[in-house]
């Protein structure tokens, strides 16, 4: 291979822009979706234990 | 040098401690990742996500160990599995905007040496334009895609082997 040619290929590895406000994004965004699925979670055992006033001693013995 | 006690707090959980070695490693990182896939948008979406599996990972890290390392080697997996699902895309599309086209270097050469490059298999073409086009050492190539100088020689050796067969007609110009 002609290295010489191949030189001319190579990728500009400078970074243009900080990153740290889209990782910042992510971190929140996930934050908040396990914060929401929490919720849902317990607002299902809540509604659950309305609903089946007994499913509350069940629920008591596993934990 | 990044100190212990910041690499401690991070494995701890402490986002200022993640916050500091984002920003001393993003460019590096950014680098190493861009030498691969050759396009500056995947390279920052691969840059932040190279990060945020470290932070996920981050009560496994040694903080004892370099952390440059550790984000390389996860960078170069996530590279590699970047380069196994695309498909090398038409040249005319490519936005790395990233050599300076050398006048003695036909366009229609120039792209035929891109195209075989990008056609070669993710592991072989990652090998290959490292140590070809970037020039990095074997060595650092072989810490950087985690496998041994031996491999790194073996995988360049078979992507000439295959760049050769495909870019015959240059070398007979």
């Amino acid at each position: 291979m002609d290295t010489n040619r191949l030189k001319h290929l190579r990728a500009d590895t400078e970074l243009k822009r900080d990153l740290w406000p889209d990782m910042r994004r992510r971190l929140d965004e996930r934050t908040l979706r396990v914060s929401l699925l929490d919720w849902a979670l317990i607002a299902a055992i809540l509604a659950t234990v309305v609903a089946f006033p007994e499913s509350a001693l069940a629920l008591l013995y596993h934990l | 040098m990044t100190e212990l006690a910041t690499l401690e707090r991070f494995t701890a959980g402490d986002l200022v401690a993640f916050e500091i070695l984002f920003r001393e490693f993003q460019g590096p990182v950014y680098g190493w990742v861009m030498r691969i896939v050759r396009d500056r948008g995947a390279a920052e979406e691969l840059t932040v996500e190279t990060f945020w599996r470290a932070w996920n990972a981050r009560a496994r890290f040694d903080p004892s160990r370099s952390f440059g390392a550790w984000a390389r080697r996860i960078a170069s997996n996530l590279a590699l599995n970047h380069l196994k699902g695309r498909r090398p895309p038409p040249i005319a599309d490519d936005p790395s905007g990233a050599a300076t086209m050398d006048p003695a270097i036909a366009g229609e050469t120039r792209a035929a040496i891109e195209r075989a490059f990008r056609e070669l298999p993710a592991k072989l073409q990652a090998a290959a334009t490292l140590a070809l086009i970037e020039e990095e050492p074997y060595d650092e190539i072989a810490r950087g895609l985690g496998i041994s100088v031996g491999g790194v020689k073996s995988r360049v050796f078979r992507a000439v082997r295959i760049l050769r067969k495909k870019l015959e007609w240059i070398r007979t110009d």
